[in-house]
């Protein structure tokens, strides 16, 4: 019921956004200029109130993050299903444009979805799919890299902010890619490649290929809301590239803190019983 | 000898990766780089010029580092400055208190393993207290260590076959002898990345987490005294165990660990209080010598992991392979799946 409430709390936000876009975006932006030194960047929401920012004035990400939509209960709008919450999705244009063969192999990866969701074997989620899975992960930040700590499956990211390029040979087939950002006025840009094709993008069969490449657009549009955008094109499995954008949310509670979570062990914990005296 | 590691060989690295982290599984052998003879290890000169950095335990002895003030360069919160690539110097977790002596019962010692020489030209245990380098074990808990010893060569029961094989985390103390590992600091955080796992010590004086909850690397909580990190951790879960000598702990088990970095800040002793009245009769200490890595250094895939960024016309920056040891991804099994895949 939580779950629900917090959904619905969303959608209601969402579409306030995109109908009053202009109205908001001017306010927001006289908002911006009085309580913000840097002027936002023209794209996503405009800034509201005072945002964190590191020694030098960018934006600071640090904290621990978590969406409350139900994107990794299917990225598209769906209805409820049983034990998963209704969701107006979060693609842009409501449809992720796959091939007519790739959308052959999402309804049988959906099919297939209790079996095979990589999720379900405490495998890595991958990006942009850890970013929007219903468990928290942490940004550490400092001026060559943001640290992505992941709860689910204690996977780590790394995105590099010192000018660095990719690797010229691109063949290494990263479960979380290859992360290389540069900022663009208060917004993070980070262009993600050389993939392997073992993640899924949702629990419903959302798939991709060993061509995925990903931008992602993070920035703060409060102190505590993270608006994060990303556009994911893949020519093997989609006609054209396609866009997503969902809120990510700040852990405030007292003494929150990540608890590792190495699920994968959890099938053979039973063969690890501590040694008692006999 | 070149003195960064080329951009192309990261693709290989990426393949090395893979190989390193199922090496527990397919053979031990693949892991153990032969290290230079031994016969020099009685001179008088410091370890580690008597050994260039090549081989996995290289050094015999190494130096004490006191606890004190700290004199070198500090992050913008205070902290002492300490990030970056780290490594121990003596050996793997083949052997836990005779880190150079192989593993105990190994069938096939010489194909692991150098040519041993006398225990006295080898680097010492790992536990410093009690003198005799032994691990204090009430008497039913040695019985299990050695059982478990005894079942590393032949695993007829699954507790025989050591988690870090399934590529659950090292743990406490053995992620600090297990391939070299990346120090991140940040204000209210030490982080440690190692190959198998991540440590967060949290510096903000919180208090644990409920003691139900028991994890692989247990939770930390730090604070610097000088050049120090001192870190208390409970909620362990103890399954990982400390090495390829069954060598464990209890879920009761207490850690503190002092971290005492030097003042040129090129090295660092781990040096840990182990606390179980359950197991042990007494508390002991592991000390576990452990140096920097930099792109300065000889290429050297097993304590430091990394590969020159591409940051053309600047100067090396080293890059970190993802950390994923991808029998995490293929849970039992994976041998057969690697090999239908290629």
């Amino acid at each position: 019921m939580i779950m629900r409430e917090k959904l619905s709390l969303n959608l209601k936000n969402t579409s306030r956004r995109s109908q009053s876009l202009g109205l908001g975006l001017s306010a927001a932006l006289a908002a911006c200029f009085l309580a913000s030194p840097v002027l936002a960047a023209s794209d996503g929401d405009a800034i509201v109130g005072k945002i964190p920012r590191v020694a030098g004035g960018k934006p600071d990400f640090s904290g621990i993050w978590q969406t409350t939509s139900a994107a990794d209960q299917g990225l598209e709008p769906h209805e409820a299903r049983k034990g998963a919450p209704p969701s107006a999705g979060i693609v842009d244009g409501d449809v992720i444009p796959y091939t007519p063969a790739a959308l052959e192999k999402k309804k049988k990866n959906y099919e297939a979805r209790a079996k095979d969701d990589p999720r379900l074997k405490c495998w890595t989620l991958g990006t942009p799919r850890g970013i929007y899975y219903p468990e928290p992960f942490q940004i550490f930040q400092r001026t060559q890299d943001l640290t992505l700590v992941f709860e689910f499956g204690d996977s780590v990211r790394t995105i590099h902010t010192d000018g660095t390029l990719h690797p010229v040979d691109t063949d290494n087939e990263f479960w979380l890619g290859d992360s290389r950002g540069h900022w663009e006025g208060d917004t993070l840009v980070v262009d993600v490649r050389d993939f392997n094709d073992q993640t899924w993008l949702s629990r419903v069969g959302d798939f991709h290929d060993e061509a995925l490449h990903v931008v992602e657009r993070w920035k703060l549009i409060d102190a505590n809301t993270i608006d994060y955008k990303a556009t994911i094109e893949d020519p093997k499995v989609y006609s054209r590239p396609w866009n997503i954008e969902v809120y990510l949310y700040r852990h405030r509670e007292k003494n929150f803190q990540l608890i590792e979570n190495y699920c994968y062990t959890l099938d053979y914990d039973q063969y690890y019983p501590i040694p008692k005296p006999q | 000898m070149t003195t960064t590691v080329s951009v192309q060989n990261r693709a290989r690295w990426g393949v090395a990766a893979f190989v390193l982290a199922l090496a527990p599984v397919i053979a031990p052998a693949q892991e153990y780089e032969p290290a230079p003879a031994t016969t020099a290890a009685s001179t008088a000169a410091p370890a580690a010029k008597r050994r260039p950095p090549g081989g996995i335990g290289y050094e015999t002895s190494f130096p004490e580092i006191k606890s004190g003030k700290w004199t070198g360069k500090r992050l913008p919160d205070g902290q002492p400055d300490v990030a970056g690539d780290w490594s121990n110097t003596i050996g793997n977790h083949d052997n836990f208190t005779d880190p150079q002596g192989g593993i105990p019962g190994d069938p096939a010692p010489a194909a692991r393993t150098r040519k041993l020489g006398p225990r006295e030209e080898r680097a010492p245990s790992r536990v410093s207290d009690p003198a005799d380098g032994e691990i204090p074990y009430q008497p039913w808990a040695r019985a299990k260590q050695q059982e478990f010893a005894v079942g590393f060569f032949n695993a007829v029961k699954p507790e025989y076959i050591e988690p870090l094989a399934r590529c659950a985390p090292s743990g406490i103390p053995k992620s600090f002898f297990w391939h070299g590992y990346e120090i991140r600091q940040y204000p209210g955080y030490v982080v440690f990345l190692f190959g198998s796992g991540w440590r967060i010590i949290h510096l903000d004086g919180k208090p644990h987490l409920p003691a139900n909850i028991k994890l692989w690397n247990g939770d930390s909580r730090g604070h610097w005294e000088g050049n120090t990190l001192v870190v208390d951790v409970s909620n362990n879960n103890s399954k990982a165990r400390f090495s390829r000598t069954g060598d464990f702990a209890s879920e009761n088990v207490h850690i503190v660990e002092r971290y005492i970095f030097s003042a040129d800040n090129k090295r660092y002793n781990y040096v840990a209080t182990f606390t179980d009245p359950t197991v042990y009769t007494r508390p002991f200490t592991v000390t576990v010598p452990s140096r920097r890595w930099t792109l300065n250094d000889p290429k050297n895939d097993w304590h430091f992991p990394v590969v020159a960024a591409n940051s053309p016309g600047k100067e090396a920056i080293p890059d970190h392979v993802e950390r994923i040891c991808v029998e995490n991804n293929g849970g039992f099994g994976q041998l057969a799946v690697q090999a239908k895949k290629n």
